[in-house]
């Protein structure tokens, strides 16, 4: 059976502040979806959601996964059924080695434990494709990482525990050209090999045009207000967003930015 | 050779040691006095208290153009008071590593001077308090005057659980020269929902990754178990209170 993701009439608080408002989605195994929309509409939100951050509260709609209701599994068995958030912000874990961390994941998700030859071979080869620094295995989790690092290592998160549906929260940003490349083709080959579908999140059309999406959908105030192929991700990264607004008279949520006062100086260059 | 110092007759160790010594104190008794004067080698300490009862332990140590490092692990539930005076001058580098689970009154003060120039500290504290837990830590790095291009560094991280009694961890620095340099870092609360999101999200029930932080806690690394005579039997220690700290 073809692994399907159902999100269906979605809505989504965040606080009191409603963010989803009745959205809609399917995908399938094989599939690659460009999540496509302004800062602050809800993009980070569902695939937050799906994974089931307790910060978001669904307060209607339904998510299944192969006709099991997501909403009401724990976050670590959403896991282990087959999802993967990579996050636009991962976190630092001190005192935790990658390698352990790697291997209590890919250990709580089957039956007989992976021996340790093989998953030293698996994250070397990981490393390497990813051009990761070779210490990276004794490395706390993220520690001291740059920005960079850490969105490989998210990748590579993804390659060891080989989801059948992967959600990639802007994961290019913070990455040089060089780095989307590599990155963009380590999830090439893992699709490739495992046939999982891809939500990814981006801003950027160079990525998308580096994986190659089915799909493209545009969240505009919590919903898909328009949806396509590659030939719309294009099309956005040529023209914006305003042509959709007009079309379809409506407006963006405008993305709450912390005010910056300043409070003036206590030293002041005297030279004239 | 790695060598223990067990069942140790008496209140006091004055330690007399070979340059490079590996050695083991394993504690048993309540009141426990240990002196050291250290020169010219490479010393490598842990400090081990093994004993179910209230634990009084008085440390005094000097440090000349050495490497030390001692390592300090208390996991027991019994009452702990323990005060250490360590003196590092010229040549010299400190390092201490301890682990304490807080599951009783633990009161630790550690004095660490800096007395002469080129003299470098360095403490990292890992701590784990349960709910009955009324723990103390004070860490009091001085530079003396006089103590040029010296270093002091200190890092503590505290896990507590729901409602401790106390966890309270002081960093202290007292500098009195220019030309050093010194830090001290310390983070100290509940398991932080973000990075439980982050583990669930791999897989990892709650109870797998209170686990996983548990032992970074707890448990030392792989160089330590094969450093000290005593390793692995630290390490059976440290697995059984992870174990239990998680059914509870």
């Amino acid at each position: 059976m073809a692994n399907v993701l159902e999100i269906k009439d979605l809505h989504v608080n965040a606080g009191d502040k409603e963010i989803l408002k009745g959205l809609n989605m399917i995908v399938k195994e094989g599939e690659i979806h460009a999540i496509m929309g302004p800062n602050g509409n809800g993009k980070s939100t569902l695939l937050q959601t799906i994974m089931g951050n307790p910060a978001y509260t669904v307060t209607s709609g339904s998510i299944t996964f192969n006709g099991e209701d997501v909403l009401a599994m724990p976050v670590d068995v959403r896991s282990k059924k087959g999802l993967f958030l990579a996050l636009q912000y991962p976190q630092e874990i001190s005192g935790v080695t990658n390698s352990d961390f790697l291997r209590a994941a890919i250990n709580a998700r089957n039956e007989k434990p992976l021996s340790l030859f093989k998953f030293i071979k698996e994250i070397d080869k990981g490393i390497k494709e990813l051009k990761m620094k070779e210490d990276l295995a004794h490395r706390f989790v993220n520690d001291g990482f740059s920005g960079g690092e850490k969105k490989r290592n998210e990748i590579l998160q993804m390659m060891m525990l080989k989801p059948y549906i992967a959600m990639l929260d802007e994961i290019d940003s913070g990455l040089d050209v060089d780095a989307i490349k590599l990155v963009s083709d380590a999830i090439i080959k893992l699709k490739e090999e495992t046939n999982m579908g891809l939500m990814v999140v981006s801003h950027y059309e160079r990525f998308f045009t580096s994986i190659k999406p089915t799909h493209a959908h545009v969240i505009v105030d919590g919903k898909v207000v328009v949806e396509g192929d590659s030939e719309l991700v294009l099309k956005i990264d040529q023209d914006g967003y305003d042509w959709l607004y007009e079309e379809l008279k409506i407006e963006p949520v405008k993305e709450n930015k912390p005010m910056v006062y300043s409070l003036g100086t206590c030293a002041r260059n005297k030279r004239a | 050779m790695p060598r223990i110092f067990d069942n140790i007759n008496g209140n006091s160790l004055d330690l007399s040691l070979d340059k490079s010594d590996v050695i083991t104190i394993v504690i048993t008794n309540s009141n426990f006095n240990i002196h050291y004067e250290l020169s010219d080698g490479d010393y490598k300490f842990l400090i081990f208290n093994n004993s179910d009862s209230e634990l009084s332990l008085n440390e005094e140590g000097t440090i000349r153009n050495s490497n030390v490092e001692i390592n300090y692990f208390d996991l027991n539930d019994a009452k702990l008071i323990h005060k250490n005076n360590i003196e590092v001058y010229y040549g010299s580098n400190l390092t201490i590593n301890s682990t304490y689970l807080g599951t009783n009154t633990k009161n630790i003060e550690f004095n660490l001077f800096n007395k002469e120039r080129d003299s470098a500290i360095s403490i990292s504290n890992n701590v784990v308090c349960l709910n009955d837990a009324d723990f103390s830590l004070t860490v009091s790095g001085k530079i003396e005057k006089g103590s040029k291009r010296s270093k002091c560094f200190q890092k503590s991280r505290c896990l507590t659980f729901e409602n401790p009694k106390k966890a309270k961890i002081l960093p202290v620095l007292l500098i009195d020269e220019n030309d050093v340099e010194a830090s001290h870092s310390l983070s100290s609360g509940t398991i932080d929902e973000n990075v439980l999101f982050y583990m669930n999200s791999r897989g990892l029930s709650k109870n797998d990754a209170l686990k996983l932080l548990l032992v970074s806690y707890l448990m030392p690394n792989e160089e330590f178990y094969s450093a000290f005579e005593d390793g692995l039997k630290i390490k059976k220690i440290a697995d059984r209170k992870v174990e239990k700290i998680c059914m509870m």
